[in-house]
């Protein structure tokens, strides 16, 4: 959460980005290897010590600094002694894991808003379900507050009060309402993600009765059979909708 | 965000992220402390019935109460980057302070002016203390190692 990085998000080290004089410094700067690159020289002193003649070669052969290093053991794709072999990177070297910056992996779940993971999915789904409910509800409220009798003395004060306190009424039930409803199918949606290790219909159509069922599951097993297939009915409208567009 | 978080979505996206998870925080917290109260305020019998009606009752409300801060705090905090261009720990005491303005809009002028200074000074507090975690925890950077200088006419490297 953002009003809150102040208080827990806060270890993160600045990064410099200035351009900064040992920057230019190293810009500048020509590196002089007293390192001979090995392949030429030995090709070219080969070739005039051997009798037998080579066609000749027009450019000398490229210097491949391959310097040996523990990484190649291990076979690591990212190479740091191919940098500069004056950088003296290949040891005492840490490299930054961005855990966090990575995107969801599970196959089939590319939505509008990238997402990384299961959190991000529930904060944004959430955001924008509970959103639309409290625009939604505000809405209905305006228009139950502009269409309500005032009684004997009406003023313009009485109807804007009204009309707030529809908005506020209204506003807030569906919006609440909706939320938890979207709390709901998000987890239900990202469980059955994880579980199945893929994203497609089905499991939206599965969470969606699942969520339906489980926010009516204290009235009754009827009421909770009913919001699970009105749940269905609206997620699979939905994903009908999604695909055609 | 004073310390430029690259990790989240850009400016207008973030308020959605930002309302959910806040409404997210509320509901699920609001039901677990609530959960726990109307268990302990119920009859010996009624414990689980009685618990359950709490959450019903009163989750979703925390969790729009939530919802509501943080999506306007997000909102704010915006705004206030969009308008100041800048990313401090004075961004979030604004917004704090725009946020708990408006939402005491309707209890009066006076009322509002309160509320706005009170969050205003809480969130100077938490970002006082982000400030100071981030002095205490941060590890000094390593002098970087300059290389010499080139001559002034450079030669080819390899000679």
């Amino acid at each position: 959460m953002s009003f809150l990085s102040g208080l827990f998000g806060a270890s993160s080290e600045p990064i410099e980005k200035e351009p900064s004089a040992s920057a230019e410094l190293f810009n500048s700067t020509t590196f002089r290897s007293n390192v001979q690159p090995s392949s030429s020289s030995s090709s070219a002193s080969s070739s005039s010590s051997s009798s037998i003649p080579q066609p000749p070669t027009d450019q000398p052969a490229v210097p491949t600094q391959t310097a040996p290093t523990a990484l190649d053991a291990f076979g690591t794709a990212f190479d740091p002694a191919r940098l500069h072999p004056l950088a003296g990177l290949s040891e005492n070297l840490e490299l930054l894991q961005l855990d966090e910056d990575k995107l969801n992996d599970i196959e089939g779940s590319a939505s509008v808003l990238p997402s990384r993971g299961w959190t991000d999915d529930l904060c944004v789904g959430t955001g924008t379900t509970y959103l639309s409910g409290l625009l939604i509800g505000g809405m209905w409220g305006a228009k139950e507050g502009l269409s309500r009798p005032l009684g004997n003395n009406p003023s313009m004060k009485l109807r804007i009060n009204s009309i707030l306190n529809g908005c506020t009424r209204r506003g807030s039930f569906t919006g609440n309402s909706l939320g938890v409803l979207a709390i709901f199918y998000n987890l239900a949606n990202s469980s059955l993600d994880s579980i199945r290790g893929r994203h497609d219909t089905y499991n939206v159509l599965g969470a969606a009765a699942l969520s339906g069922a489980i926010f009516k599951s204290t009235a009754g097993v009827r009421p909770a059979l009913v919001g699970a297939s009105i749940m269905t009915a609206a997620a699979g409208a939905w994903s009908a909708f999604k695909n055609t567009v | 965000m004073s310390h430029g978080d690259h990790s989240r979505d850009p400016c207008p996206y973030v308020i959605l992220n930002d309302f959910g998870g806040a409404f997210a925080m509320g509901a699920i917290g609001g039901g677990i402390w609530h959960g726990i109260k109307g268990a302990r305020n119920s009859p010996r019998g009624e414990r689980f019935v009685g618990s359950m009606s709490a959450i019903k009752a009163r989750a979703p409300v925390l969790g729009g109460n939530f919802g509501v801060w943080g999506g306007l705090f997000s909102t704010f905090d915006c705004a206030v980057k969009g308008y100041r261009q800048k990313e401090d720990p004075w961004n979030a005491i604004i917004s704090g302070f725009l946020t708990g303005g408006s939402l005491a809009l309707r209890a009066g002028p006076r009322s509002a002016f309160g509320s706005a200074v009170g969050c205003g000074i809480l969130l100077g507090v938490f970002e006082g203390v982000g400030v100071l975690m981030n002095r205490m925890f941060a590890q000094p950077i390593p002098q970087m190692q300059l290389p010499e200088q080139a001559p002034a006419s450079p030669s080819p490297a390899v000679a």
